[in-house]
C-alpha cells in the first residue's frame, strides 16, 4: 500500500525490489522507525483471525436443516477438510483432527489470500516468523498425538528404525532421525514461507519494472504495458499458488499425523 | 451425487500415506540421507584431514541409505 503510492508520487522507483520491501512501516504509533509491535503484517493477521471466528460462528450459530447460503458454504469447507483431508489420510480416526485441519487449512488460506487483495497485496506468510509458528503447532501435534498413541519408547522406536536388515540399521537410523524430526518442521514452514515470498517478490518485479522501464525511457511504455499485463497474468498464477500451499501445509500435517499413529511397518 | 463419493477408506492405522505426503516422504529421504552421511563424512575430513574423500563416500552411502528407506518404507506394500 506504501509501496505503490510512494512510486506513483516520487516518480522514481528503488528498482530492484530486495528484502527491505517487506518490512512495512509501523501503523501504531503512526510511521515509527523503533517500534514495530503493530504493522500492516500485524494487521493482517488479527484481521484473518477475527474474520474466521467471525464467519464460522454467524454460520454456524443457527443451523438449518435445509443451509442457508453461507451456511452451505462453510459446511462445504468443513467438509472437504474432513472427507478429503482428514479422513482420507488418516481414516475414522481423523475425524478428531478435522475441527483443528479445518482451522489450519482457513487460516493460511486466508492469510495467504491477502497477498492478491487490493490494497493488501502481501502475505503475512511471507515472513518465515507465521509459517515456523505453525509448523511448530504441527510438530508438536504429530509428536504428541504419536507419543499419547504408542507411549514414548514404542512411538520413537517406530519412527527411528525402519523394517531392515540389522546391518543396514546404522546407516538408516541417522536419516530416519534426521528426516523426521528436522527436515519435516523445516520444510513445512520453509516450503509456504518461499513460495508466498516468492510470489510477492515476483509481482513487485513485474509492477516496479513496469515504473522504472518507464522512467528510464518514455519509448519503452508499450514494454511497461507488457510488464503490467505480466502483472495481472501472475496474480491469477498467485492465486493458484495460494490455494495449493494452504492445501499442501494441511495435507502434510494430516500426513505426518497419520504417520505418527500408524502401527509399526 | 451418490455415484460419485469415493469408496469409504477403511483406513486402518497401518494404511500407506496416499499420494501428496508419499511424495515428500520419498524426497526427504533422498534429501536427507545426502545430507546426513555427507555431513558425517565432512566431518570425518576435518578430523583426519583427507581432503574430502570421506564427504564423497558419506555422500554416496547416504543416497544408497536414502534408496533402502524409501523401498523399505515405501516400496513393500503392507
Amino acid at each position: 500500500m506504501f509501496g505503490q503510492s510512494n512510486v506513483l508520487a516520487q516518480g522514481e522507483v528503488n528498482f530492484p525490489p530486495s528484502v527491505e520491501d517487506f518490512y512495512l512501516p509501523s501503523i501504531a504509533p503512526w510511521g515509527a522507525h523503533n517500534n514495530y509491535w503493530f504493522t500492516k503484517i500485524t494487521l493482517m493477521v488479527w484481521l484473518a483471525v477475527g474474520i474466521l471466528i467471525l464467519f464460522f460462528l454467524l454460520t454456524y450459530r443457527k443451523p438449518q436443516l435445509v443451509p442457508t447460503k453461507k451456511q452451505w458454504l462453510a459446511e462445504s469447507i468443513y467438509g472437504f477438510v474432513r472427507n478429503n483431508i482428514a479422513v482420507d489420510m488418516i481414516g475414522h480416526q481423523g475425524v478428531r483432527f478435522a475441527p483443528y485441519f479445518t482451522t489450519l487449512f482457513c487460516f493460511v488460506l486466508l492469510t495467504n489470500f491477502f497477498a492478491i487483495v487490493p490494497f493488501f497485496q502481501i502475505s503475512p506468510n511471507s515472513h518465515i516468523a507465521f509459517p515456523a509458528l505453525l509448523a511448530a503447532i504441527s510438530y508438536v501435534l504429530f509428536n504428541y498425538v504419536g507419543i499419547k498413541q504408542h507411549g514414548f519408547v514404542k512411538y520413537f522406536k517406530n519412527a527411528l528404525v525402519p523394517p531392515a536388515p540389522w546391518y543396514i540399521l546404522p546407516l538408516l537410523i541417522p536419516i530416519e532421525a534426521f528426516s523426521t524430526f528436522l527436515v519435516r518442521p523445516f520444510s513445512l514452514a520453509v516450503r509456504l514461507f518461499a513460495n508466498m515470498f516468492a510470489g510477492h517478490m515476483l509481482l513487485l518485479v513485474f509492477t516496479l519494472g513496469g515504473f522504472a522501464m518507464l522512467n528510464a525511457n518514455a519509448l519503452l511504455a508499450p514494454v511497461s504495458v507488457v510488464s503490467w499485463l505480466m502483472t495481472i497474468a501472475l496474480t491469477f498464477l498467485e492465486f493458484l499458488v495460494i490455494v495449493l500451499q494452504a492445501y499442501v501445509f494441511t495435507v502434510l500435517t494430516a500426513s505426518y499425523v497419520q504417520g505418527a499413529l500408524a502401527e509399526e511397518h | 451425487m451418490a455415484g460419485d463419493q469415493k469408496p469409504p477408506n477403511a483406513g486402518g492405522p497401518g494404511d500407506v500415506p496416499p499420494g501428496a505426503g508419499q511424495g515428500w516422504t520419498a524426497l526427504s529421504y533422498l534429501i536427507a540421507g545426502m545430507l546426513v552421511w555427507g555431513f558425517i563424512g565432512w566431518l570425518v575430513d576435518r578430523w583426519l584431514e583427507t581432503g574430502g574423500v570421506a564427504t564423497g563416500i558419506g555422500i554416496v552411502l547416504g543416497m544408497a541409505g536414502g534408496i533402502v528407506l524409501v523401498v523399505r518404507r515405501l516400496g513393500t506394500p503392507q
